[in-house]
């Protein structure tokens, strides 16, 4: 029993072994200097469990008595989980050398967050998924305020950080109420008391509880309050990691809890996802109109982001669940993208954050303005790039499960939403030059931006393949 | 190089001409490649005869435009970016007319408004037409948006996302209840896209774009875009009431509003812009009518309307590339030094007023024509119809006689143009001519397969340039007495409505654009000042109104509470709730820890009284330990009284959430709890694990590994915490 659970979660075993054993390596090595190897070592290795877990063979299978999940859900996510990773990872270096915070806690610590983030998707009861959930946060507050010589960033990780721990008590309420009232944390036990008795008052609280505490996970509005303010004070390679990886995380343990738990009960949470989804749609959108520095900016774009995701979830449907993961798949490239520009975003060797520095980028740099122009698009959803599919998947997922409003409140959104995309465009084409950027680019970044941009341009052609991908994922977490 | 897009674009055009025959026997040709095979999206192409005519007014008038474009940037370095933007454009527009899945269309529709947003912000230096571009990509994103929401729903009705099998299905879609919806959306998508009121607006500001961008995007592409998909939508939505009432009244009021408007202008091509919205304003407003023979005048005028809006055009760009301006009070007496630019003007314009013999009259006759028989209402089609080409004729007096004849004024020395300027300009006013000579073929040929896509069966057009003395020629000929009367006139007319202010769309658009700037500014600053206290109020707001929901929503019905417990129970709740009150009123955050402490020794005692002493003794460490770390903390903080003020929301949040949880745990403590655990372990933890105590019972035997486990994370930490001491020790020496 114990060699075939140990089987099955042995990727994540590797990684928690190593995770300790680079600790204690930098450690006794001394200090800082083993930390360049540590990093480029955690990223290979990050990037070798993807595709390790990517070819592993197909089928379900589970360890520990249901409470850990191995499903196609579980390996598309998690492919995309740990290359975002290993790719924050490689961008960050430069970042972390020249602001001097170059240390080998870091790599570990997101070696950790990814293990934590695995274990969420892969989860199958509550308890795991809680397990993961802290193991994640927990790591992430750390390298939020890995500045710690800056205000703002141990401002951003202590906000992050009462903020994350009132979601985590919230969740905690709402598992224990589920668990009172369904005699079990697996959430295969817990589907079947709803499939005999129906929700209960008390699951239907607990149920509450879970997705409010989720939905602070994964920034939706109305609890996305820590959000601005960690991207612009933690430094930009965790910004970069905010956006990416933990958000597919908390995404595929919110689809985890809700269909594999609550999946004979979409009626009863429909309506609380809507709500989360159309309020981040708007807010986010909005908001970004206002914002100048470009790290705030991306922050509510990212709700906003969450906000369309959420959609595709919230359309209860396999075909919704589809749509989430291939929002979630561009989505993170575009970020990949995006903040391989925005690593590099100086003026004679100062970061800047201000878009207004953008002004004219186009006459200075054709290649990269054209490539960060293709990003904005793609961002904006406007076809035929990538992110319109994005868009377009989720749209139909949520017209074809009969919600034609909640459709069109996401046209809408999307529309307010593309106005500060296309302004960066605009400035980077039509606006006036003042305090150009003229930071180098290492290659490693300039090849993200132009991969990541070239994607958006590229991909419409069958979108690389991602799609039956992403149905067969969804299909074995609806059935 | 600078020919090779010219020379691309008449391939294309010769490719497309070789379809030629068979179209117009009726055919149709298809291609398809799977895109999103699980969405049942394709790229899908199809040429029929609507789509072939636009193709080849595509290709062909942007061979003369690349052409012409080429000579006219000809010694500028940006020719090559506009050359490029260019092509793009023109094919995304080919894509939009050839596609025949709804999904295709949509994108490639929206490539042209991205295309056409660069184009015409090129000149960026200049803030108009920044703020031109940017207005024209916010209207026409906006309404691509609905259309798609059109498209999706008609796709979902039909089962099909192939426009060619939708149109079939016009009867089932008429009948069904979607249709209102579907209608509206792809209604708002193509206004949007062909500038028709309320959304016109727009139009005029596009042609901030150089002059050949102009040329290509108001005569035969962007803003027909609306108009190819009204007439390819028509089979599938049109014929109802709500459709012939839309099309026919926002068509007839841009008709006139563009027409009004384009006589008071100084600049010829904002005046040319604003004639484009009589063109589309006529389209629109013939496909409403709803008879064949309106849609045959809907298709011989947007062939009309594409050929001499392009020659003029480009001839006001030889204007104001060899005259210095392009305004009317600065151009005059022309004809002497730009014989040929003037030819050429002067043959487009006589299309443009509908003078015999060129395309243009066969065009208003049949305009007139089909007007006195609309469906909708033939006196108010036919009245706006005539309105509106009086007043092209007095605008084609303008721009084609004003200019050239008179007192002789001009910014520099004028001549005629290079060959490159001038050749497509007059290919394309000789090509008014000569269909407007010959238009029998151009009838046959073209024209009648395209009818026949737009009615959705087949159909004839005939042609000819003299129908004889009717009524529509009567027409005709009040048309240009008062046309010209108009003209003669025209500079007291014109001083007229430019003294009149009158608010327009414009004004909803900028108020709109203000507007979600400053609610913008406003939800950042109050939800997002930055201020820890105002996020906690306001999740725990949040949370309140998420727990009141659920509790109204689920019709939670609380059990009658029982009061009958020991006196000495009532004590203690009156320790926590004194504790509680000492709290909230208290001005040290020394006593508010203690008192804090109180409510949990409180809650401690209460688990004593029910039998769970193990875990009282729990809740009482950590309370003591809370206190006893908070105090430390204190010591190492400015000691500041707590202020004291009443805070009505906070109060009334407090009360929202402290009742919100007591009624959820009421009311969930009413329904039965799932006992299967209990039950398992009081009945296994005697025979199984030989103890009483089940919580005993659970830590070191049920789960004896967790407790290993819990304890050996304790001493790890522990030794953590020593190292971690020692350090800082060493530290410090």
């Amino acid at each position: 029993m114990i060699a075939q659970d140990i089987s099955v979660v042995l990727p994540e075993l590797v990684l928690a072994i190593y995770a300790m054993a680079a600790l204690m390596w930098g450690v006794f090595m001394g200090q800082d200097k083993q930390s360049d190897f540590i990093l480029h070592l955690t990223a290979g290795l990050l990037i070798l469990v993807g595709f390790w877990i990517g070819f592993s063979g197909e089928g379900t299978q589970t360890a520990f008595g249901e409470s850990f999940v191995n499903d196609g859900f579980a390996r598309f996510s998690k492919v995309m989980i740990l290359w975002g990773s290993a790719v924050m990872l490689l961008l960050s270096r430069e970042y972390l050398i020249r602001n001097h915070l170059m240390k080998f806690e870091f790599p570990v610590l997101v070696t950790l967050a990814t293990l934590g983030m695995m274990m969420m998707v892969s989860a199958g009861d509550l308890m795991a998924l809680y397990m993961g959930l802290e193991l994640q946060s927990l790591s992430l507050y750390v390298v939020a305020a890995f500045r710690r010589d800056s205000l703002r960033s141990t401002e951003a990780g202590l906000k992050y950080f009462v903020l994350g721990a009132l979601s985590s008590g919230l969740l905690l309420y709402g598992a224990s109420l589920v668990y009172g009232y369904a005699g079990t944390t697996l959430f295969s036990g817990i589907a079947s008391v709803v499939d005999a008795e129906g929700i209960s008052l008390g699951l239907l609280f607990g149920l509450v509880f879970l997705c409010t505490g989720m939905a602070f996970k994964v920034s939706a509005a109305p609890f996305h309050m820590w959000t601005p303010d960690v991207y612009e004070g933690s430094p930009t390679p965790v910004t970069l990691f905010f956006a990416t990886a933990p958000k597919v995380a908390a995404a595929g343990m919110f689809a985890r809890v809700l269909f594999d738990g609550f999946g004979n009960a979409v009626a009863d949470w429909q309506q609380i996802l809507i709500f989360l989804s159309v309020l981040s749609m708007f807010l986010g959108s909005i908001a970004a109109i206002g914002q100048s520095n470009i790290k705030r900016l991306m922050a509510y774009s990212s709700i906003a982001h969450m906000g369309f995701a959420l959609m595709g979830l919230a359309a209860g449907t396999e075909q919704g669940v589809q749509a989430l993961l291939i929002y979630l798949a561009i989505y993170v490239t575009m970020n990949v993208g995006v903040f391989a520009f925005i690593l590099n975003m100086e003026h004679d060797g100062r970061p800047v954050t201000d878009i207004n520095a953008l002004g004219m980028y186009s006459t200075s740099e054709p290649a990269r303005a054209l490539a960060l122009a293709v990003l904005m698009f793609s961002l904006a959803g406007i076809p035929p790039l990538v992110g319109f599919f994005g868009k377009f998947y989720v749209l139909k997922a949520a017209v074809d499960a009969g919600l034609v409003w909640f459709a069109v409140a996401g046209v809408i959104a999307s529309v307010i939403g593309a106005f500060y995309y296309l302004r960066i465009i605009y400035l980077m084409y039509f606006g006036t030059a003042s305090d150009v950027l003229n930071g180098r680019m290492p290659l490693l970044h300039y090849t993200m931006l132009m991969a990541s941009a070239l994607i958006m341009v590229v991909g419409i052609v069958n979108l690389l393949g991602i799609e039956g991908l992403a149905a067969q994922a969804a299909a074995t977490l609806v059935n | 190089m600078r020919f090779l897009p010219a020379l691309l674009a008449f391939m294309a055009t010769a490719w497309f001409w070789s379809f030629l025959p068979a179209i117009s026997a009726g055919e149709t040709r298809s291609w398809a490649w799977a895109w999103l095979p699980d969405q049942g999206v394709e790229l899908a192409l199809r040429i029929d005869g609507l789509s072939l005519l636009f193709a080849l007014l595509i290709t062909g008038i942007g061979t003369l435009i690349f052409l012409y474009t080429a000579a006219y940037f000809r010694n500028d370095d940006r020719l090559p970016r506009l050359l490029t933007l260019l092509m793009l454009f023109g094919i995304s527009m080919l894509g939009l007319v050839l596609a025949d899945d709804a999904i295709s269309l949509f994108v490639f529709w929206e490539g042209t408004t991205v295309t056409s947003f660069l184009l015409v912000g090129f000149d960026h230096n200049r803030r108009y037409a920044r703020a031109s571009a940017l207005q024209a990509l916010i209207i026409t994103g906006l309404g691509g948006l609905a259309l798609l929401a059109g498209l999706i729903i008609l796709g979902q009705f039909a089962g099909t996302y192939r426009l060619s099998e939708m149109v079939l299905m016009g009867d089932a879609i008429r009948a069904s209840e979607i249709y209102i919806a579907a209608t509206i959306f792809v209604l708002l998508g193509c206004f949007t896209k062909s500038a028709q009121f309320p959304f016109h607006f727009w139009l005029p500001g596009a042609m901030a774009a150089p002059t050949p961008v102009s040329a290509y995007l108001h005569s035969a592409t962007m803003v027909k875009a609306g108009v190819y998909l009204l007439m390819r939508m028509s089979p599938a939505l049109g014929g109802t009431e709500i459709w012939m009432w839309s099309l026919t009244i926002c068509g007839a009021i841009t008709m006139i509003v563009g027409s009004v408007w384009a006589m008071k202008q100084d600049d010829l091509k904002l005046m040319l812009a604003h004639t484009t919205l009589m063109g589309l304003g006529a389209l629109v407003m013939l496909l409403g009518s709803g008879t064949k023979e309106a849609a045959k005048a809907a298709v011989l005028f947007l062939l009309v309307h594409a050929l001499y809006k392009a020659a003029l055009f480009l001839s006001v760009g030889i204007l104001d590339k060899q005259a210095g301006s392009r305004m009317v009070d600065d151009l005059g007496g022309l004809r002497g030094a730009m014989p040929l630019s003037f030819a050429i003007a002067a043959l487009a314009a006589l299309s443009m007023a509908g003078f015999p013999p060129f395309i243009g009259f066969i065009g208003k006759e049949v305009i007139y024509e089909s007007a006195l028989h609309s469906a909708a209402s033939p006196l108010l089609v036919t009245g706006s119809a005539l309105a509106a080409n009086i007043m092209m004729v007095a605008c084609a007096g303008l721009v084609a006689i004003k200019p050239y004849f008179g007192e002789r004024r001009a910014q520099k020395n004028p001549g005629d143009p290079v060959f490159g300027l001038w050749f497509g300009p007059a290919v394309l006013a000789a090509l008014g001519l000569w269909f407007g000579l010959f238009p029998a073929a151009l009838g046959h040929d073209l024209l009648e397969p395209a009818l026949g896509a737009v009615t959705g069966k087949a159909a004839e057009v005939k042609l000819y340039l003299w129908h004889g003395v009717n009524l529509p020629f009567l027409l005709s000929l009040l048309t240009f007495a008062a046309g010209i009367g108009l003209f003669l006139v025209i500079g007291a007319v014109r001083r007229a409505l430019q003294a009149a202010r009158v608010p327009g769309a414009e004004d909803g658009y900028d108020l709109g654009l203000a507007g979600i700037d400053r609610l913008s500014a406003w939800v950042t600053r109050s939800l997002q000042g930055g201020r820890m206290t105002v996020y906690l109020k306001l999740s725990f707001a949040v949370f309140a109104g998420v727990i009141w929901m659920a509790i109204l929503m689920s019709n939670t019905e609380l059990s009658r509470p029982d009061f009958r417990v020991p006196l000495f129970q009532f004590g203690v709740v009156v320790l926590i709730l004194v504790s509680t009150v000492v709290v909230t009123f208290t001005p040290s955050r020394l006593i508010a820890i203690c008192a804090l402490g109180g409510v949990g020794s409180g809650i401690a005692m209460l688990f004593v009284m029910y039998g769970a002493i193990d875990v009282a003794m729990t809740q009482l460490l950590v309370e003591i330990l809370v206190v006893v770390f908070f105090a430390i903390a204190l010591l190492q903080l400015p000691r500041t009284p707590i202020s004291l003020g009443f805070r009505p929301f906070d109060m009334a949040l407090s009360v929202a959430l402290g009742l919100g949880v007591i009624v959820t745990l009421w009311a969930v403590l009413g329904t039965e709890l799932n006992l299967y655990l209990t039950e398992y372990f009081e009945k296994y933890s005697a025979p199984k694990a030989l103890g009483r105590n089940i919580v005993n019972v659970i830590l070191v035997d049920f789960r004896a590994l967790d407790t290993l486990g819990e304890v050996s994370v304790v001493l790890i930490a522990a030794i953590a915490a020593v190292a971690v001491m020692r350090a800082g020790r060493e530290a410090r020496k």
